[in-house]
């Protein structure tokens, strides 16, 4: 049976929003067809035998933030998704001694308590605050944000439920928000602790793929996604997922394929066609023309916008409003194909603590003068780190008492000082590996081999602009209604029947999937 | 002679809110604990609500407001006049010259609507009182009567980094550098900060289009003249009286007790309500709240005596916005900037010079003579490096660290402001989450002073809207 030529939906981009997009508009009972450029679906969200035998979640490396509603509605579980907990931190410090948190809390606190007793009570307190401030956001991360500009009886209703929901939490939480949202992640811990490691790696987590440091105002925000994350119902637990966070695509795939949709890889879209303001399908760039009424971009805003289509085709503010857009990638990733385990000098030889996560982050001013570094176009030279061993979890990522490592890198800024070349790119490589040597001495001898991404890398490979992993900066000015631009936060576009659903609409950011399936809800809301 | 209320503080917001009082008839007493007023102005936009009653109020606005030393020797100057601006600005860009006007367009759009803000006491937005609803209502309904385009810039543009912002709009270094101070000014924190942009704003309101530096006056020195209000000078207030959790009075340092059943700290909510209160009055969790309040002081002052013309009226060294962040890196780790952002201002044979960064905790130890010193050779040599002429005309020098300003004005952490101008202490955050209205846990204690709603430079704003609240709450 010959495919049909015309579908209903055609969307650009395999990744997972697209694929959760493409799902639910197949479970609408839509003909969907999925293009992806690459040979396989995931984007950023994939697992690569990079090396022989060597299985690596070459990208994005955990998943926290998949939303519970689309795990349900997809049925992702019985298309093979599992996620395997990631309990632990361990942060190693240069005087030998350590910050760890275990899965279990009163081995955490004790161990808390060890280094301070105060922030021990503190750090109770505080979990159960950014507990709840993670239950206040949560609604409007599955939210479509009201647009403040206008008059439309849906805009003002949904402003004044927004207004609603904010007053309801009562004065102490807003304040608390209010807070988390305009702070530095430094000074919002700098008033709960003393411990500087804890703050060091606590902040740490708000800076990920971001252009800031610790320090600068807006990074507080993202501490609260570490309580966010939600797995099986289950609140604040992280995961690996079985087989690599490629299978996290895969079982979106094979749910969208399950409910009819036809997904198409090695089939890069040149152009969207428009005619007389309305989409009438897309052009391959093997010139093979399809035709759909409408047509979905999973990609970024600059591609979605300013590449896909002609910049003509749009109003001259959406055009600045886009060009203006950062994205600005900051981060890296090395993976590491090991022969054997490394051993920390703080922690020496195998145990639990390499079932979790290593965050090399001794000290806020060191990750403050790793963003230092790249606030002048320098890669950090003593960068943070945050490191997984999937294989101590999940064997069938290496051979036989071999392993993988995921070190995630930052700062590594895309426009590099120079610009980014083969030689660059080992040097950087170097930088981590050293780095790395000063707190687990035998690494060097552990590797077999090595891949080094860089922002440029990332770009090449996922077609992520300038390599930033949220498909656009997630800063206070590039969220919500403003996201990815003013006025276009909806998921529609200037364009009839074109539509919007990656990470650089609202919510964005992380394995989530919130934009493919808010984008979807818009969609078929309009009756497409 | 009994009082209705002791005010504490006598500069521009607790001379303030002594005089309103005192004209709703009040019997007010103004403590001030330096023996004689230093005579320099008030910098800071006043409040035109204030004005109407100021006859003899002299704003001055500098003519040009800023004159940027270039690499090359000359200067950029930017006026009060916009069509002199864009001149200016076009020797050295065409491109930014052209764009000069509609970006002071925008922006002076926004502090129209920041003045608005500024001269009524901060919204309540958790409130449930029907008044309150209807003036957040109005306060959202004159934002969208600004258009379409202004609600986006004030969503968007005030949790921005000023840096961000310039480099959308402009490419010319200096034109960036002299905008971008202003984004920091009392902030420890660089040009690439987020919510520096609304720093920017802030210095920007009340001010003609094109002009981001507050003006200065005779605020204090009008007041003073005035009568009305009893002023007591050399007298440092040691502690604020508290019986069954109300103000009584004040105790002097001297030991006198004065009582009042009003007392109004014009010093920084720090200093009040950790230093002037008994520790046991206070809720932990509000001590904590206050505690946190980050007020890092990050300028220093040089004062210059001069014996001839130093060659300029107003001279700035700003030359770069990647300049203001490499000075403001040297801060973060407890540094002096090694090469610090300047703003000199000469009048009278007199050079003042605001320095960022000379932060009050320095990471090697305390500030001492040698580097006092060492901060008022660094910052001559600066300056003379623009105006040669400066150099051999100084006769004197005398320099004010963040430390220096605590231990004789009483500024917590030497902070000007009372409190950093940052997104978390605004508004209803300021001075902490809740307490935004002027009055305090204990009944009676009220502060006025730049730490609580609008905030610095703005001169007498916080004293006439706490002068409000407390009349309001009386009666």
């Amino acid at each position: 049976m010959a495919p049909p030529r015309s579908y209903d939906a055609i969307v650009i981009g395999g990744g997972h929003n697209g694929l959760v997009h493409a799902a639910y508009l197949a479970r609408a009972s839509r003909r969907v067809l999925v293009l992806e450029r690459r040979p396989r679906v995931g984007g950023a969200a994939v697992t690569e035998e990079v090396f022989p035998g060597f299985k690596f979640s070459m990208f994005s490396y955990v998943v926290s933030l998949l939303r519970p509603e689309i795990i349900r509605d997809l049925q992702l579980p019985r298309h093979g998704l599992h996620i395997l907990p990631l309990e632990s931190t361990l942060t190693p410090m240069p005087s030998g001694d350590y910050l760890a948190s275990w899965a279990d809390h009163d081995a955490s606190r004790r161990e808390l308590v060890r280094h301070s007793p105060r922030d021990a009570e503190a750090y109770d307190v505080y979990g159960r605050l950014m507990h709840h401030m993670a239950h206040a956001v949560k609604p409007i991360l599955g939210m479509v944000p009201p647009d403040p500009t206008s008059l439309s009886p849906g805009d003002l209703l949904g402003l004044l439920r927004l207004g609603k929901h904010f007053r309801g939490l009562g004065a102490e939480k807003f304040h608390a928000l209010f807070k988390l949202m305009t702070m530095s992640s430094a000074d919002f811990l700098d008033e709960w602790f003393e411990t500087d490691v804890l703050k060091a790696t606590k902040s740490a987590s708000g800076i990920i793929g971001t252009f800031l440091g610790p320090r600068s105002p807006g990074t507080a925000y993202v501490l609260l996604h570490h309580y966010m994350g939600e797995i099986d119902g289950v609140f604040r637990a992280w995961g690996f997922a079985k087989g690599g966070t490629g299978s996290v695509s895969e079982a979106i795939a094979s749910a969208a394929r399950a409910f009819g949709a036809e997904i198409r890889t090695d089939a890069p879209v040149a152009r969207v066609l428009v005619k007389g303001g309305r989409t009438t399908g897309v052009a391959l760039e093997s010139g093979e023309e399809i035709r759909a009424r409408v047509v979905v971009s999973g990609l970024d805003p600059r591609r979605t916008f300013l590449q896909l289509l002609d910049p003509k085709q749009l109003p001259g503010d959406l055009v600045d409003d886009i060009a203006r857009f950062k994205f600005r990638g900051s981060s890296g990733k090395v993976n590491l194909a090991l022969d054997a385990l490394p051993s920390f000098t703080c922690m020496p030889g195998n145990g639990p603590h390499l079932r979790g996560a290593m965050s090399i982050s001794p000290s806020l001013e060191y990750v403050e003068r790793a963003y230092d570094d790249a606030k002048y176009g320098r890669f950090s030279r003593r960068p943070y780190m945050d490191i997984v061993i999937p294989s101590m979890i999940d064997p069938g990522m290496a051979p036989p008492g071999k392993h993988v490592m995921s070190i995630f890198v930052q700062y590594a800024p895309y426009h590099l000082e120079g610009g980014w070349n083969d030689q660059q790119r080992e040097v950087f490589g170097d930088a981590v590996i050293g780095a790395l040597e000063q707190f687990a001495p035998n690494i060097r001898s552990c590797i077999r081999h090595r891949q080094v991404l860089t922002p440029v890398d990332i770009e090449r490979i996922t077609g992520l602009t300038e390599g930033n992993i949220f498909q656009g900066e997630l800063a206070l000015h590039q969220l919500f209604f403003l996201r990815p631009a003013p006025g276009w936060a909806k998921f529609r576009t200037p364009v009839k029947g074109y539509y919007q659903c990656g990470s650089g609409t609202h919510p964005g950011g992380g394995i989530m999937g919130a934009s493919g399936r808010l984008a979807a809800l818009a969609v078929l809301q309009d009756g497409a | 002679m009994k009082h209705d209320a002791i005010v504490i503080g006598a500069g521009a917001n607790g001379l303030v809110t002594a005089h309103l009082l005192a004209r709703a008839g009040r019997r007010v007493l103004v403590l001030e604990r330096q023996a004689a007023d230093d005579g320099a102005p008030d910098a800071g936009w006043v409040p035109p609500q204030l004005v109407s009653g100021l006859p003899g109020l002299d704003v001055r606005r500098p003519d040009p407001w800023i004159a940027v030393a270039l690499p090359d020797g000359g200067r950029l100057e930017l006026s009060q006049d916009l069509a002199r601006s864009t001149e200016a600005i076009r020797r050295l860009s065409p491109k930014d010259a052209a764009r000069w006007p509609a970006f002071c367009a925008r922006m002076h759009r926004l502090a129209g609507f920041l003045e608005a803000l500024y001269t009524a006491p901060p919204p309540d937005v958790e409130s449930r009182d029907l008044s309150e609803l209807v003036r957040l209502a109005l306060l959202g309904a004159r934002a969208r009567r600004m258009g379409k385009q202004a609600v986006v810039d004030l969503l968007r543009v005030l949790p921005m980094s000023a840096a961000e912002l310039l480099d959308e709009w402009f490419e010319s270094d200096a034109l960036k550098g002299a905008l971008g101070a202003g984004g920091v000014l009392h902030l420890r924190q660089g040009p690439r900060s987020g919510g520096t942009a609304f720093v920017l704003l802030h210095h920007h309101v009340g001010s003609l289009p094109g002009v981001f530096r507050p003006p200065r006056s005779n605020l204090r020195q009008e007041l003073a003249g005035l009568p009305g209000v009893e002023v007591r000078r050399g007298a440092a207030v040691l502690r604020v009286t508290v019986r069954d959790g109300r103000a009584t009075g004040i105790v002097l340092a001297n030991g006198d007790e004065l009582t009042a059943p009003v007392v109004v700290s014009s010093a920084d909510p720090r200093a009040t309500l950790l230093g002037l209160v008994e520790p046991g009055w206070l809720d932990p969790e509000f001590a904590h709240a206050v505690r946190n309040i980050k007020c890092r002081g990050v300028a220093a002052r040089v004062s210059l005596t001069v014996n001839r013309d130093p060659g300029f009226a107003t001279l700035a060294v700003a030359p770069s916005l990647e300049y203001l962040e490499r000075a403001y890196d040297d801060a973060k780790y407890g540094r002096v900037s090694a090469s610090p952002y300047l703003e000199a201002r000469a009048e009278d044979r007199r050079v003042d010079v605001h320095v960022q960064y000379a932060p009050y905790a320095l990471a090697d130890g305390g500030w001492d003579d040698g580097r006092r010193r060492a901060l008022g050779n660094a910052v001559i040599e600066r300056l003379a490096l623009h105006a040669p002429a400066l150099g051999p005309a100084v006769t004197q020098c005398e320099v004010l660290t963040p430390k220096d300003l605590e231990d004789r004005q009483g500024l917590t952490e030497g902070n000007a402001y009372h409190g950093e101008l940052t997104l978390d202490q605004i508004l209803f955050m300021r001075p902490v989450a809740g307490w935004g209205r002027y009055r305090t846990p204990i009944r009676g204690l009220f502060l006025c002073g730049a730490g609580t709603h609008p905030g610095g430079a703005i001169a007498g704003g916080a004293g006439r809207l706490a002068a409000r609240a407390i009349l309001k709450g009386a009666a």
